[in-house]
């Protein structure tokens, strides 16, 4: 249904977050939004304004395009079926 | 056309009814302020006034069929609550540049419990209205204003069908 907004793109930003060692508590905390706010971006349920975009990128280091762009996407989507075989 | 043309010119300020349609809205609230959050509210508001707007339709309905005479100053002052809300809304999108009429909004089968509901409430306002008298004036208004909705609405219908016929959806 016409639920926002992100309509199940990936992104790598779970990815980038366990990297850098941090819960999706401290990312929050860090950007200033509620935790549900870092679960949906990472479950692909939202898309962040670029502004949060942008501050999530200030975070956990790298670029908007290694985070949501194309390639993140596909790296995803190769993550997740990896995990689902295994 | 050229770029500068084709460019809409920058918005001035909101203007006294934006300003006050924010603070009716309590749109400085700092729960606006986390951006999820703010749209979600806004799909549960979106949800909630659609809701409104069909239990209120179906209750004047209700009103005018069972209740009857007696009850119809009750379902026009309903329906009076819904328009007046209806309108503040669309007028508030307006001026912010945005369409409530926009064809994929209008296009939709959802309209059409909508609109038989609202003729339901119009059949029953000329079944129940008095031949004279203040609830007669009261009647004939409601009649009238329903009448202008559904021709507001038709042509709006019409046109969204042009547009739609002339170009394809813009949206992925």
């Amino acid at each position: 249904m016409g639920r926002t907004s992100a309509k199940g793109r990936r992104n790598a930003v779970r990815a980038a977050r366990t990297a850098a060692g941090m819960t999706q508590a401290e990312l929050a905390g860090q950007l200033g939004v509620a935790r549900q706010t870092v679960v949906a971006v990472e479950a692909g349920d939202y898309a962040p304004s670029v502004y949060l975009a942008l501050a999530i990128v200030g975070v956990l280091g790298g670029s908007v395009e290694e985070l949501f762009g194309e390639r993140a996407e596909v790296a995803s989507a190769a993550s997740g079926k990896t995990a689902t075989k295994e | 056309m050229t770029v500068e043309q084709n460019e809409q010119p920058e918005r001035g300020g909101d203007g006294w009814f934006v300003t006050a349609a924010a603070v009716a809205g309590d749109l400085d609230n700092p729960f606006y302020r986390e951006e999820r959050q703010r749209d979600v509210w806004n799909e549960a508001a979106a949800i909630g006034y659609q809701v409104i707007l069909f239990l209120g339709l179906a209750a004047a309905a209700g009103m005018l069929w069972i209740g009857g005479e007696p009850s119809m100053p009750y379902a026009v002052t309903l329906l009076a609550v819904l328009g007046i809300a209806s309108i503040i809304s669309a007028v508030y999108a307006a001026r912010l540049g945005v369409d409530v009429d926009e064809s994929t909004r209008m296009l939709r089968l959802r309209m059409v419990p909508f609109l038989a509901l609202l003729i339901l409430v119009v059949a029953g306002l000329v079944r129940v209205a008095p031949a004279d008298g203040f609830g007669s004036g009261l009647a004939q208004g409601a009649v009238a204003g329903a009448a202008l909705a559904v021709l507001w609405l038709a042509v709006k219908w019409i046109r969204a069908r042009r547009r739609t016929s002339g170009a394809g959806p813009v949206s992925s």
